[in-house]
């Protein structure tokens, strides 16, 4: 068995509403090892995103735990977790999130130069030509399409060599046929570089091309398919 | 991964601000900081050198930059003192001496000057009495140059012989024009200005001689403060140190005024500036909501986040602030340029104080208005990156505020240096800010309920107000201030010119007329009215010295060097009124109809003469008059216009009280230009009465004025043009979420028309109410600023009720102009670039 790079044990998370405590996320486990693929599948409002936001330590669950490469994130406050994230995970969105004013190259040297490479922009460059992007780099990402945007997001997202990529809805503002080249490029890479990933996805093709799938149903795993 | 290191960080931030500048996002806050501090060190230059421009020619009332006046010769250390620092200098001796002819004598007040005398301003004299005046030169060795009066007095004419002491001189030119002369024209013996070099062959000046020495220099203003420093604390008992400012009192009061009018235009543009950034950091931090929540997804901790931004700001700060100062210094000279040809042709250079001080007012501004906006960036969650509708958790919005005001008091406090005036006019502004803000309020919800019924283009363009009515308010009181600040120095400078020329009308008296002996009174008023398009008042005088405050001796109840000690040192002039004199107040006490049937003798004191003194209403005061003593109880204090060319007294009598003792008259009148001839035959027709012309005088100050005004204009032209610039740029920081959703109705079908009207409205109701707070605040600023700052009587100003009106005009121009061109683009282009 391979090593586990990812594990929830138990997590929940309840928020207070006007009608009373909500349940978005209900006593759910699962257990991820090193370049493994995991696509979690649901109905807008089953608690995809927010499993996806715990898992990357991006907000805290009110029971249960998190363990992302060793690091229990439950135990980290959030400028602890913060390192962790800067160590070993990369992030893909459904609307990019760009920074408008960077231009593509320059979105994708910001994590490099974070974390202090002196090589940043080779690398950089050397991914977006990865990525199919070589003749767009001084383009801002208003004068790129979807698709191309989604690409440099990619590109930023491996930039920093994670060992575990959160996609959330990477295809879901993109058509059917961009979207594929991109599911395409993100397994690609994931092949490459020995990356786990996970991904939320309404796109029941780009689910199937995980080794693993969870349903998930008002905050419930429903179904599991390996 | 580990903290980044300060240095990184440093590299980072600037690496990203060069990135953000070149795609043109960095550019509404870096043009607010430019704006102010290019505004606010223009003002800052333009003062700091037009003061020092005005006071080099208020120098010319002293005829020096500074003088060290003594009843004996100066010391020879205190006069190497002020050579080792390159000051120049030179030397002026005043006695009273009786010129004697076979005829007649005369008490002269003779004046003994060295060949570098005057320093400031040139001398003035003429062939023969009332011919046109030449400037320039000074007696030679063997020379004297006299007034007119006292070739009159004794019958000479110019070539003939005088004698002072041993000394025979030869009267060489009519004396008409003494630079220094102007601060004390009564009481004065004719002056006979003689070389010094002659002074010693007089052989009038004795020890125990009643003389008065001047020694005068000129130099950098550096160079004089560092004199002043060094010989003020050993100065001897007799010696005092003069310059422009106590020089004279109608100047010195009109610069003051000018000085202070200048000090506000620059807390104005502080103001300005001050609306501008907080506007444009409020932008600056909300767009950076993203960035802040990647680079927490990317790792960054709070801190670091902050320090990235933090710095990224400072570095932009110090960027915009630099060119700001740069831009601010050429500005000021091209209003010099403007002015070319009214101002002396060297003028001061201004030094790098102003240029500092508006820097600072950039980054003190920036920081006080953009960190509380900046503290959110580093609360906003990562979780954003998810959930675009995560915002950062508000911060204590009293925090946000009291940073601002803050950083707002420091800048007024160090630009005014006054902590009352600071608090007052901050007070007063929360004050009217917290009122407007509620009663803003109440009437958005009052609209509401109207327009539940209104057209599509009013419910548009209010929607967004009543959306959002703290950020409304925010807004209304932004353009509000802005408007405010405006309308203020209008106000005050309309006042301040209107104040100068009732100091100095038209016809302001141009000559005084003293010595009138009581027998002819009523045929000198009578010539005068015939003479004169103006009447002239009469008043009697009896000079008499203070000599007791409350039966103990004067001289032991003042301190040293005040104004006291110098009023029972010397003779005053003494007179008696039934009325009260014009231009004078009563400030505490009673006239004499409102005192008690068996009060006694009774006399008016001027008031700060009266403070100085240390007495008040109530008290006794005993006189020396003509070897008589005569006691009086002070029943009124008054206040006094000093700057209004007419005889003015310290202390006024009932008239019965001085009644038997020795009187002359004393009075100002105007003479139209072209009076030589009627002139000389008055001086003959009354040889007894002292006539002296202060239209050389009066010329000087009016050039002064002049040039005060003008300087009022540009600066006030200046603050109106910052404001305009302001306004643009303040609205274009609140546009985005209004040109965003503009392209949305326009994507779903609005006519490009309906968005115009919609946005028209939405801006006229945003700057009427603007104008409003506007109105009521100048109103209530300009009552506490002409009370506490410019002692100038206040009055409503109707006119004010405009500001509503113009605020809507100018608030919905600029609305219209900025949303213009988003307006005019493809939907589709804005709502993807937004």
């Amino acid at each position: 068995m391979k090593a586990s790079i990812l594990t929830a044990q138990n997590l929940s998370k309840v928020v207070d509403s006007a009608e009373g405590e909500l349940t978005i996320l209900d006593d759910l486990s699962l257990q991820l090892g090193r370049g493994d693929s995991l696509a979690i599948v649901g109905r807008s409002g089953s608690g995809k995103s927010t499993l996806l936001g715990l898992l990357a330590g991006l907000d805290q669950p009110s029971a249960g735990e998190v363990l992302l490469a060793g690091h229990a994130l439950t135990r980290l406050d959030e400028d602890q977790r913060a390192r962790v994230r800067a160590e070993h995970v990369g992030f893909v969105f459904q609307s990019f999130q760009l920074l408008d004013s960077l231009t593509a190259l320059e979105n994708v040297m910001l994590p490099l130069e974070l974390a202090g490479c002196n090589d940043a922009r080779e690398r950089a460059h050397n991914l977006l030509e990865r990525v199919g992007l070589g003749q767009r780099l001084g383009h801002y990402p208003r004068q790129l399409s979807g698709g191309e945007q989604q690409r440099v997001a990619i590109a930023r997202a491996f930039a920093g060599e994670p060992d575990i990529l959160f996609a959330d809805e990477p295809t879901g503002n993109l058509d059917s046929l961009t979207g594929e080249r991109i599911t395409e490029l993100l397994f690609e890479l994931n092949r490459e570089r020995g990356t786990t990933l996970v991904l939320v996805t309404h796109d029941a093709r780009l689910a199937a091309r995980c080794q693993q799938q969870i349903r998930m149903e008002a905050g419930r795993l429903v179904a599991t398919e390996a | 991964m580990r903290s980044l290191p300060l240095f990184r960080l440093l590299q980072l931030s600037l690496r990203q601000l060069l990135r953000e500048a070149r795609s043109g996002e960095l550019r509404v806050l870096f043009f607010a900081v430019l704006i102010a501090v290019a505004a606010s060190s223009a003002i800052g230059y333009f003062s700091a050198r037009l003061n020092g421009a005005m006071l080099l020619r208020a120098g010319e009332f002293l005829a020096a930059d500074l003088v060290l006046r003594g009843s004996s010769a100066a010391a020879p250390e205190q006069i190497a003192a002020g050579l080792q620092r390159g000051l120049a200098h030179a030397r002026a001796v005043e006695f009273s001496s009786v010129i004697a002819t076979d005829q007649a004598i005369q008490l002269a007040s003779v004046k003994a000057v060295d060949d570098a005398y005057p320093l400031r301003g040139q001398l003035k004299s003429a062939e023969r009495p009332f011919a046109a005046e030449t400037p320039g030169g000074r007696p030679a060795p063997g020379e004297a140059w006299v007034e007119a009066r006292l070739l009159v007095a004794l019958d000479l004419a110019i070539g003939d012989s005088i004698e002072i002491g041993r000394q025979p001189l030869r009267l060489t030119r009519v004396l008409t024009y003494e630079p220094d002369r102007a601060g004390d024209f009564y009481s004065l013996t004719p002056r006979v200005l003689i070389n010094l070099a002659d002074l010693d062959s007089t052989g009038v000046i004795q020890p125990g001689s009643r003389v008065s020495y001047r020694e005068l220099w000129r130099g950098e203003p550096a160079a004089l403060a560092d004199y002043r420093r060094a010989i003020e604390p050993d100065l001897a008992a007799h010696q005092r140190l003069q310059d422009a400012r106590d020089g004279n009192r109608q100047v010195g009061g009109a610069l003051d005024r000018a000085g202070r009018y200048l000090g506000l235009a620059s807390l104005v543009a502080v103001l300005l500036a001050g609306v501008a950034v907080a506007l444009s950091a409020a932008r600056f931090a909300s767009r950076r909501y993203d960035l802040s929540a990647m680079l927490r997804c990317f790792g960054l901790s709070r801190r670091e986040a902050l320090l990235l931004f933090g710095l990224q700001l400072l570095l932009l700060g110090l960027l915009a602030s630099l060119s700001g100062a740069l831009l601010g210094w050429l500005a000021q000279f091209g209003l010099f340029h403007l002015l070319g040809g009214l101002l002396p042709d060297e003028i001061p250079s201004g030094g790098l104080l102003p240029a500092l001080v508006g820097m600072a007012t950039g980054l003190v501004a920036l920081a006080g208005f953009a960190l509380p906006p900046l503290a959110a960036l580093g609360r906003v969650p990562p979780l954003r990156v998810l959930r675009r509708d995560l915002l950062p958790l508000p911060l204590a919005s009293w925090l946000v505020y009291a940073c601002a005001l803050l950083a707002l008091a420091l800048i007024m406090w160090w630009l005014s240096l006054d902590i009352l005036l600071t608090l007052a006019l901050l007070g007063g502004g929360l004050i009217a800010a917290v009122l407007f803000g509620g009663l803003w309020l109440l009437a958005l919800r009052g609209l509401r309920r109207l327009l539940a019924n209104a057209g599509l283009t009013w419910r548009l363009g209010l929607g967004q107000l009543l959306r959002h009515p703290l950020a409304a308010a925010g807004q209304s009181l932004a353009f509000g201030l802005i408007l405010l600040a405006m309308a203020l120095a209008v106000l005050l400078r309309s006042e301040l010119l209107d104040n100068w020329r009732a100091q100095l009308p038209e016809q302001a008296p141009n000559h005084f007329a003293l010595n009138i002996l009581p027998a002819e009174e009523q045929a000198f008023a009578a010539r005068i009215a015939e003479l004169s398009p103006q009447p002239a008042t009469l008043y009697p005088v009896i000079p008499g010295r203070l000599v007791s405050i409350n039966g103990e001796a004067a001289r032991t109840q003042v301190s040293k060097e005040s104004r006291g000690e110098r009023a029972v040192r010397r003779d005053l002039s003494l007179t008696w009124s039934a009325t009260l004199p014009q231009d004078n107040q009563l400030l505490s006490g009673q006239w004499w109809d409102g005192l008690p049937a068996d009060h006694g003798p009774a006399v008016s004191v001027e008031a700060e003469l009266a403070e100085s003194l240390g007495v008040g209403v109530g008290d006794r005061l005993g006189f020396s008059i003509a070897g008589q003593d005569i006691e009086a109880r002070v029943s009124s204090l008054r206040s006094v216009n000093w700057d209004n060319f007419q005889p003015n007294f310290f202390m006024v009598f009932e008239p019965q009280t001085l009644a038997g003792l020795p009187t002359t008259y004393l009075t100002s009148f105007y003479l139209p230009p072209g009076s030589e001839r009627p002139l000389v035959e008055l001086a003959r027709a009354f040889p007894a009465v002292t006539l002296l012309q202060v239209d050389a005088v009066l010329a000087q100050l009016r050039s002064i004025l002049a040039q005060v005004t003008l300087a009022v204009e540009y600066v006030l032209l200046f603050v109106l043009a910052a404001g305009l610039t302001v306004l643009f740029a303040g609205l274009q920081a609140t546009l985005d979420e209004r040109i965003r959703q503009g392209a949305l109705l326009r994507a779903l079908g609005a006519e490009r028309r309906l968005l115009v009207r919609a946005r028209r409205n939405e801006f006229a109701v945003l700057g009427a109410g603007s104008g409003l707070l506007a109105a009521i605040g100048c109103e209530a600023a300009s009552a506490l600023l002409y009370r506490l700052v410019f002692d100038l009587p206040w009055q409503p100003h109707p006119s004010l009720l405009l500001l509503p009106l113009i605020g809507a005009v100018l608030v919905g121009g600029a609305g219209l102009l900025g949303t213009r061109r988003a307006l005019n683009a493809s939907p589709l282009a804005v709502l993807r670039e937004a």
